[in-house]
Parts: C-alpha cells; structure tokens; sequence
C-alpha cells in the first residue's frame, strides 16, 4: 500500500489528522485513549514494522509528545504516530518485546511514568544519579551536570534459583581493550541459563549535546557516537539535512560517499572475522586480517586524513577533494587486497577445528530475530531479510545493491559467512562506484542555515545494521531535537538470546560474532 | 599447506619502525603570528575550545584539539597550518623522586590496564590496533592486563561519565604502588566534545592523577606508541 492510499485508509479509523512531509514520512497525530489500538492495528492488520519510541518535550510546561515510528520496507516510507502526554506514556510492551527500552529511556530521561508497564527498571540513570533530575526536559540546563546523590533503587537482576545454579558477575571493566558493559550470567553447572546485560555505562548524553550545537559543526558530534561507524554516521547526519532541503546532490559526490562507506564496512568486518579467529585460537588467519585491516584504513588515512574518515562526508557537500591518483590508489591498494582475504577465509572454512567451534554456536532463530528487531549482518544471519540499502536506498545504492544476502539458522558460522560476503560486495561496490566518479572532486563546505519547525526522519545501514535518526529544528541554526536509534540499541538483547544453553567459555566467541557497540548504544 | 604458501608469498607483514614520520597523518597545528591579526575568528568556531590568545599570541592547545581542521578553514589570513607531527604527547608535572622510581621501574616492560571512561570507542580501536603484526607493541615490552592487580598502569580513554566513576576509582586502587596513568584522547583531557554533556561530571584528573596525555582524536597508534615509549624510555 502506497503512502497516499495509506493516509487515506487511516482516516477510517479516526486518524484524519495526518500530513506527508518529506515524500515519504507520514506523521498521523492520535490520542493517548486510542494510540494502543492504532498501534495494534498496524503491526496485525498492516504488518508495519516497529522501529523506535522517542519523545520531544513541546512546550516548557509539562508538555510531552510521544512518538512511535514504523515503518513499510517494501514501498519504503515511514509512519510516525503521535500523541501528547502531560505525565506518564502508555505502555507498548505488551505489543513489542523490545519496547521496555525505549520506554524506561524515556522515562528516566525526562521523567515521565510507564503507564501498565512491566519492565520499569531504572535504564540510563544508575544507582549513582539523582533522581529528580531530567536532563533532556528543556528546563534542565544545558551544561549543568546531574548531582551525585545515589537517590537511585538498586538495580534488580533476573535470579535464577537452584542446588547448582550461581552468577558469574562480569564487568563493567572488561579483561582486555574492551568498552565497559555489565553481564550477569546465571549458570547451573556448565550451561549459561540466562544473561542480563546491563549497559549505558558511558552515557554521556549526546542528544543533548546535539540539541545545542551549530548545524554546521553537528556532522562532529555524529562522528563520535560510534567510532566505528564514523563515516555512516556523518552521513545519517548528511542525509537528514538534504532531505529536509531536499538538496539534489551530484553523482560524484554521491558515488565518493559510497566508496567511503562501503571501505569502513570492509575494515569493520575484517576486524570482526578476525576477531571470531582470535577466540577461537586460529592465530594466523586472525593476526593476517587484522594486519590487512591495518592496510585498509591507513588507506582511508591517505584519501580523508582520518583513519576512520571523521570530517569527510558533510551535508550538501564534500570537505574532501577526490581526484585520479586517490583512485588509483584505492583500486591498487584493494586489488591486492581482495585475492589474499579468499585465500585467508578458504583456509579457515576449511578446518574443521574451526568448524567445529563455530557451527551451531550462539544461535539465535528466525522468530526470535524478528521479535527482538535485530538488524544488519546478525539480523539477516538468522533470516531477516532486510537491509536499509535495499529496501530504503540512499546515495546510488539503488543501482549497484540488487539483493540481500541472506542465512538462516542464525549462528556464529552464518554470522562468520555473512560478514566474508559483506566483505565480497564491498569490493564489488567500491570498483562500481568508482566508475561512477569521472571528474575530479573538490572541497566545498556550503552553510547551512535552518528554519524552525523542519523536521525529517534518515536511515543508514551502518556496520552494525539499520540507525534512524529523527531530527526537528529550532532557533539560532539549531536543532530542537535530535533522536538517534542506534542499531546496538536493540541487537545487544540477541545476544543473551544467542548464548542461552551454551558453556561459559563460548560466550566470548558469540560477543565477538555480534560485535555490538556499547558507546553507540550507550550515546 | 595453504597457509604456508600464503607466508611464503607475501613475506613478514609488519615494518622495523612503527614510529616513523606519516605524510598522511594529521598533527600538530601550528600558527604563523606574522600573518595573524588575532581576529579571534577561529577563537569563536572552535567546537572544543582549544584555542586561546595568550600575551598577544595564539595558542592552540593539543591537548584539546580534536584535530576538525575548522579553524583551518575559517581562517582569513591563512595564519593556521596543519603539521604531520603526530608526536604530541606531554608529561605532566611529576615529582623527582616519583620520576626516579617510575623511570627505574618501568624502563623495561610496562602492563597496562585498559579502562574507557566514555569514549566513542576511536582510542581504544587504536589501541588494539597496536596489537596488530604492522605495530606490534609487545616487542617493546608494552602489554594490556586482563587485571588491575597485575598491572604497573592505568590507561583510561574518554570523558568521565557519572556512571563509570566508581568503577574508575576501584580499578586505579586496585593497582599497586608506584603506578602511572595515561590518558588517551581529547576527551580524556577535559571532555573534548562531549565536555556540556549533563552526565560527564568530572575531568579524569579530578578523580584520579593523571602521568600523561597522549593528544589526538583518536590518537593514531604510532602516536600512543611514542607516548607509552616517552614513559619507558625517559625522554
């Protein structure tokens, strides 16, 4: 069904009040009475597909509008429903599983209750905070910092019970050059039984920060959500300023995007294989891609001036120059490349000591998958056909991205495969989007002034899977709210799934087959 | 067999000396006073404050450089110019006899405790990638504990978030007499971009003592490498 036909077909349902900005963003005002069988209505009878939950607080008073956003992956628009609450939201966690974070984010950060919630836990604020303070409500300063009180509740574990279960408590200081993240794992002799994972450890409130940034400075703040994933996330930022100028960019540009992205996706992934090499004791395939890993991104050194490419990609222009010999360099350096991975990963598929770590380890099956709203390489390892290039394509991944590819049983194994076929394509796309660029690119910085009151919704495929980013503008050049749904937000809870019934000693191996982000999830 | 072939073909995949000169990195930002009329413009862009005019002269501090470039290009005058000299790292002020009892201990090897405070993960990516063939930091000496207790170091990354400060405090404690601590980043100086966050309570060196900063955003890891070394060796 089409965004037209949809808009309409809500109007049945006493939803007349709906607009379209942007082509493909329909934002339907409903009320708080009515919101929970709307929403019902659009995961049964629409099949749309939750997404995020967020809140922008509308007035200085007490005065909040929830929104929930879906979406249509197969005609690619985005349907956010809205109602105003002046105390507590209405709870979706019957309806989403994943929902509970969303909610107790919301709920810590601006202070408003869960209406029929079951999970209510404290989310962001650990026991250290204060508990009367709401640093995203507008009346919260910007630059004042939260008190140190401990007015916080203890945060409650799950608790397994039995002769010979206990808990392996773990972290937030990991044993290695690891982000900080809490795991409680309950054990009954070898076998983990359930793991909690607490996070938000390096909550340093980015949404705020962003809300209080010049717009032309903002692609910085972005950048350093997730290090990782630099350049996706300059150019989640990019593409929500375009859209909401509905700025045509040249190809060049476009294809030069491409090239960068799809060169962090090939560093990333090389890394994550070997790190599944490392836990699983296979040392030369491991130091080797990493070594090679090494190569690609003093090669992004050389084309940006940034190991991660920070400060490359910027709405509405290139703060780089492109020209023949970074081409050159780029089709040598990876022509190199590509031929030495295969022989590598053959090596690695070969062994059957390797094989025999990885095959039916950390499983995490189709309905689960979907239930939990995992995306990216593990979402489609476990079946889940989707990836934003496809089903919503940006820059020209339109042209060059004709299929998904996809596994099924959801292990480390098919996670492993996936990651090499990722690496395959982006080889692929990056000699397609080279080709693209003919003449010569040159460093422009255009200055973005905003009008108040824009608002726009973009979605990338970072290396971790599907961020959204919703972004409404207020005065002085600024943004009123900035919302990010990161895609660690909601993959972090598939692995306590993918552990579930394995030993211990496998976990490290499922943790690196996800390679999650914590500071994305944390922002 | 596959294997074999492979290390014949391509040879021994790392180079002697990890801390030579990069004609590709960023560094250093140095200012021609001559052509500088202290307009303050770059004053006023700079999104981490780490430009000041002192006695009539601009200074940029590295260690809070996130090293954007804006100030390159607001610039009128063409005053600011980036260097390649990624070698930036700066000793704090420490005592003579601790100096002594560091550097005599501390000259050979080094462990480390790696500790990210609040970071966008850039620094300790770098630091991991130290542990790659090309750089190959234990041939120095220089390795990561996996516990506080067996570690003669702190190496903390990132601006200190309200619910990492307790954990930061445990593990410096944990860690034996006489340690050091090094501190990665800009944001591990004074909170870098993320300094008017609500929830970056503290500097690091408010809370624990800090050795020395290794400036950068990350910093790259010929760049940690020369820090920890500048340590080790004394200089």
């Amino acid at each position: 069904m089409r965004i037209n036909e949809f808009k309409e077909e809500l109007g049945k349902y006493r939803c007349e009040n709906s607009r379209i900005c942007n082509s493909n963003e329909l934002y339907v005002d409903c009320s708080k009475s009515n919101i929970e069988p709307i929403v019902v209505l659009l995961k049964n009878k629409y099949k749309l597909k939750f997404i995020a939950e967020f809140c922008i607080q509308i007035s200085k008073e007490d005065k909040f509008k929830i929104n929930i956003v879906f979406t249509n992956s197969r005609e690619a628009y985005f349907v956010v429903l809205n109602y105003t609450t002046g105390d507590a939201l209405v709870s979706m966690q019957n309806n989403f599983s994943q929902a509970h974070l969303f909610e107790r984010e919301i709920s810590d950060l601006f202070g408003l209750g869960i209406d029929g919630g079951k999970d209510m836990r404290n989310f962001v604020k650990h026991e250290i905070w204060d508990e009367n303070s709401f640093p995203l409500r507008k009346e919260f300063p910007y630059k004042k910092k939260v008190k140190e009180t401990y007015g916080i509740a203890n945060y409650e574990f799950k608790r397994i019970v039995g002769d010979e279960a206990f808990q392996i408590p773990v972290g937030p200081i990991h044993a290695g050059i690891i982000e900080p993240g809490h795991f409680r794992f309950s054990v009954i002799g070898e076998d983990i039984e359930n793991l909690e994972i607490r996070l938000n450890y390096k909550h340093r409130g980015i949404e705020k920060i962003a809300e209080n940034i010049d717009a032309n400075k903002l692609n910085l703040v972005f950048e350093r959500v997730a290090c990782e994933s630099t350049i996706a996330y300059s150019e989640a930022y990019a593409l929500l300023i375009e859209k909401m100028f509905n700025f045509k960019l040249s190809d060049e540009i476009k294809s030069l995007r491409v090239v960068l992205l799809e060169i962090e996706r090939l560093y990333n992934f090389l890394q994550d294989i070997s790190g599944i090499c490392t836990d699983v004791g296979f040392s030369y395939p491991a130091k080797k891609l990493n070594y090679i890993a090494e190569n690609i991104k003093q090669l992004l050194e050389r084309v940006t001036g940034s190991r991660y490419g920070r400060n490359a990609i910027i709405p509405m222009g290139s703060n780089i120059a492109f020209d023949n010999e970074n081409k050159r360099d780029i089709l040598d350096t990876l022509h190199g490349i590509s031929h030495r991975i295969k022989t590598i990963t053959d090596v690695s598929l070969e062994s059957f000591t390797f094989l025999d770590r990885v095959e039916n380890t950390g499983v995490v099956n189709n309905d689960i998958a979907k239930k939990l709203m995992m995306t990216g390489v593990v979402g489609r390892a476990s079946g889940v056909d989707y990836d934003v290039r496809k089903s919503f394509p940006y820059e020209i991944y339109g042209d060059i991205k004709k299929s998904n590819k996809i596994e099924h049983i959801g292990g480390v194994f098919e996670r492993y495969k996936l990651k090499i076929a990722e690496i395959n394509d982006a080889f692929e796309f990056i000699e397609g989007a080279l080709n693209k660029i003919g003449t010569n690119i040159k460093k422009n910085r255009p200055v973005i002034k905003l009008e108040k009151g824009m608002e726009a919704i973009s979605i990338v495929e970072t290396v971790k899977g599907e961020l959204m980013v919703y972004g409404m503008t207020g005065e002085d050049n600024r943004f009123d709210r900035i919302y990010l749904k990161t895609p660690s937000f909601t993959n972090w809870k598939g692995l306590t799934v993918a552990v579930l019934d394995e030993i211990v000693p496998d976990f490290p191996l499922c943790n690196k087959s996800f390679n999650m982000s914590y500071s994305e999830n944390d922002r | 067999m596959k294997l074999i072939l492979d290390r014949i073909k391509n040879g021994i995949d790392t180079i002697k000396d990890p801390i030579c000169e990069n004609p590709y990195s960023y560094g250093k930002i140095e200012v021609n006073n001559e052509s500088c009329n202290l307009c303050g413009l770059c004053q006023k862009e700079c999104p981490v404050k780490a430009i000041s005019i002192m006695d009539g002269k601009l200074v940029v501090d590295s260690r809070k450089c996130i090293f954007c470039k804006l100030c390159i290009d607001y610039c009128p005058h063409d005053s600011l110019k980036m260097t390649h000299d990624y070698k930036m790292a700066s000793i704090e002020e420490l005592g003579e006899e601790f100096r002594h009892e560091v550097f005599s201990k501390f000259k050979r090897s080094l462990v480390l405790r790696a500790v990210d405070v609040g970071s966008c993960n850039g620094c300790f990516l770098e630091l991991s990638s130290l542990g790659n063939t090309y750089y190959d930091m234990s041939r120095y000496g220089i390795s990561i504990a996996a516990s506080p207790r067996h570690a003669d170091g702190l190496i903390v990354s990132g601006a200190l978030s309200i619910n990492m400060k307790a954990a930061l405090i445990k593990a410096y404690e944990a860690i034996p007499n006489p340690k050091i601590v090094i501190a990665l980043g800009a944001c591990s100086f004074d909170g870098g971009i993320y300094k008017d966050g609500y929830s970056v309570i503290q500097r690091v060196d408010q809370v624990i003592p800090v050795d020395i900063y290794i400036p950068g955003c990350p910093p790259s890891p010929a760049a940690i490498l020369e820090g920890i070394l500048r340590i080790m060796k004394n200089l």
